[in-house]
């Protein structure tokens, strides 16, 4: 019964467009809910007061250490969408879960070792910075804030729409009170306390998740007697693929290009991800933007692995509880417990969190997932912000003329519009299938910002036009390939017959960006590109050593 | 001014040890890390029934299974051991050099 397609597995991270039911208010969930949007809304005030400068803005006046950084790295990591949505996969289909994992962990050693320190030494408040260092600003700037803007949307669409799925549920309102609450909730986040306040609550946020996890994973064990293979036995037991859970599955076999692409898009999106790569600059140093991944690594490593026993322990533990299904049937060979739980597989670890630890564990983790939707999308808001009002507005429409105080209002404004436009879309895509939109969204971050950010960094001979050819070729081929492919052509145009032969375009849209970059660079003769490949040496000295870097740090 | 730092900076000594050491322990790390993830991806997509077989016979656990969990505890110590030689190795070269140059 493993027919749960690599492809598609993505659908269930985020929400399944058709919840079963509307849920009913819960009122643990709602009390600590509330709590933490008041503890959240002091946090904004007292960092409102903070936030006088684009520096604050954008980055937190770099003033957050690496530790603090690594939590904040990991709160965006340890989003509602691995949190259950990793849970769920591996509910439905064991290992196939733990290689989302995986690949999105693996994301940290590449950042680590080919870009966290050097963008910290070259950049001040985004990766546009970094890939405009010695390339000409306008060319750079506006690709770098095309596919930023991009990703963004992608991802606040995924997020609405799945946080939106997940309120009705678990606090029985409306789907479009829920996305205005959200997008409400965030605007105040970002425009009053900027960076600050969206670090803190994600800090905050992340230290909580972490806490319910442990509990939850540690009471799910607790039943098996602290002995994970024991759970795994029971889950084999139960589930209807049996055996097969412990192995890859068929959907993996039948078409291992695409797991092999998919792979290495989550890998390598990481290292192009606007708003995790922005994070990079609220740290002091390079030294600090180490310690970052370090923790960040660490903790995100942590999770999945909570997440695992979660996932597993689902399997083993709710068919024991039928108030949890729709006419649970457990006869062999019915995948009923699949399809019938309330509210869809996502819902496995909130579920799971009702039979070990009761309603007030239920509560307590809903409103942390729903925090963490709130502070993940004022993430994405700010680095929108910043690609708007830092790169288009400063740097290609004013010339790098705006004084501080305008860059501040544009940004501040993008914030609102943002905002307004999350609200929006995810009211318009409430119904669509918003799987293709996070893959997508990682394999454009690997395919453009990636393949620029790490040759301009680390290859003498790239040049502006090697890096703009090459990264709106990158940005155009995994774009084209999602929207011809089945996830989009078929499922949401209707057509027939897909025209990509797979999902997932990273094996070809990957290389093919690093390849047309050399190309196009080796091949550039102007005086230009003389000109950048000399300026190479003083990159080096800065992004090495950190020297004349422009000090984001206010203390 | 600003190119006077750089050029300072290039004829410290221990600035080329330190480009080239860094380089190499970084691409070394990289190299490994890809090992370790496209050895793990390129198993469970062409040589899906090895990760299939169960630890031993009295186990549930999948090779496949363990493996993941060992993978994810390699992606920490790598970039703990990286850490480790940055602070070691690369920040008193750094420092020294900083030092001089400022």
């Amino acid at each position: 019964m493993k027919k749960f397609l690599l492809n598609t597995a993505l659908l269930s991270m985020i929400a399944q467009p058709a919840f079963a039911a509307t849920g009913q208010a819960n009122t643990s969930a709602i009390v600590m809910f509330l709590v933490f949007i008041a503890g959240t809304m002091v946090i904004t005030w007292w960092a409102a007061r903070k936030t006088q400068t684009t520096s604050d803005f954008y980055t937190a006046g770099g003033g957050i250490t690496g530790f603090q950084n690594g939590l904040a790295i990991a709160g965006d990591y340890i989003s509602a969408a691995s949190f259950l949505g990793i849970a769920g996969m591996v509910y439905v289909s064991g290992f196939d879960g733990i290689i989302y994992a995986i690949g999105f962990l693996f994301g940290w050693p590449v950042v680590m070792f080919l870009v966290a320190e050097r963008l910290r030494n070259l950049g001040r408040f985004n990766f546009a910075d970094v890939t405009a260092f010695r390339l000409e600003q306008t060319p750079m700037r506006i690709l770098a804030a095309s596919a930023s803007l991009l990703i963004i949307a992608l991802y606040l669409i995924a997020q609405m729409v799945g946080a939106g799925k997940l309120i009705v549920l678990l606090f029985g309102l409306e789907y479009k009170i829920a996305v205005v609450i959200i997008g409400t909730l965030m605007m105040i986040y970002v425009f009053f306390g900027g960076m600050t306040a969206t670090t803190w609550v994600q800090i905050i946020k992340a230290v909580l998740m972490l806490a319910g996890g442990t509990l939850l994973a540690a009471l799910v064990l607790m039943a098996f007697n602290w002995n994970p293979d024991a759970m795994l036995a029971e889950a084999v037991k139960v589930h209807p693929s049996g055996a097969e859970l412990m192995a890859p599955g068929a959907a993996v076999s039948s078409n291992p290009l695409n797991a092999l692409s998919l792979g290495l898009a989550l890998a390598f999106g990481t290292a192009g991800l606007p708003h995790i790569l922005m994070r990079f600059f609220t740290v002091s140093s390079a030294k600090e933007a180490r310690k970052s991944v370090i923790w960040a690594s660490s903790f995100i490593g942590y999770f999945y692995l909570l997440t695992f026993i979660i996932g597993f322990g689902a399997i083993a533990l709710l068919v024991r509880h039928p108030e949890f299904y729709n006419n649970l049937d457990l006869s062999a060979g019915s995948n009923n417990m699949l399809t019938a739980l309330i509210g869809g597989t996502n819902m496995a670890a909130v579920h799971l969190s009702n039979a070990v630890g009761g309603s007030l564990l239920l509560g307590f983790l809903a409103a942390v997932t729903f925090a963490t939707i709130v502070a993940v999308v004022a993430g994405l808001a700010l680095a929108g912000a910043a690609a708007i009002a830092h790169d288009l507005y400063a740097n290609v429409i004013a010339r790098g003329r705006s004084t501080e105080k305008q860059e501040m209002r544009i940004s501040k404004i993008s914030t609102l519009v943002l905002g307004v436009l999350a609200v929006l879309l995810g009211i318009v895509f409430e119904d669509q299938n918003v799987a293709f939109m996070v893959g997508l969204a990682f394999a454009i971050a690997a395919s453009a910002n990636f393949p620029v950010l790490v040759l301009s960094i680390s290859w003498r001979g790239c040049t502006t036009r090697g890096a703009t050819i090459g990264g709106f070729l990158g940005l155009t081929f995994a774009t084209l390939w999602v929207v011809l492919s089945k996830t989009v052509w078929v499922d949401v145009f209707g057509n027939a017959e897909p025209i990509s032969p797979f999902p997932n375009p990273g094996i070809f849209s990957i290389p093919l960006a690093f390849f047309s970059i050399w190309f196009f660079s080796v091949t550039d003769k102007s005086a230009r590109a003389v000109k950048e490949r000399d300026a190479f040496t003083a990159l080096t000295v800065r992004s090495q050593t950190g020297i004349g870097r422009s000090g984001a740090q206010d203390h | 001014m600003q190119d006077t730092i750089v050029e300072k900076v290039l004829k410290h000594p221990k600035y080329a040890e330190l480009v080239q050491r860094r380089t190499r322990v970084s691409m070394a790390f990289f190299a490994v890390a890809l090992v370790i993830y496209s050895g793990f991806i390129l198993t469970l997509a062409y040589m899906p029934e090895v990760f299939a077989q169960p630890l031993g016979p009295d186990w549930t656990m999948s090779v496949g299974v363990l493996t993941g969990i060992l993978v994810v505890f390699s992606a920490v110590i790598m970039i703990s051991l990286y850490v480790y030689f940055s602070n070691k190795i690369f920040d008193p070269l750094l420092d020294a050099i900083v030092r001089d140059v400022e």
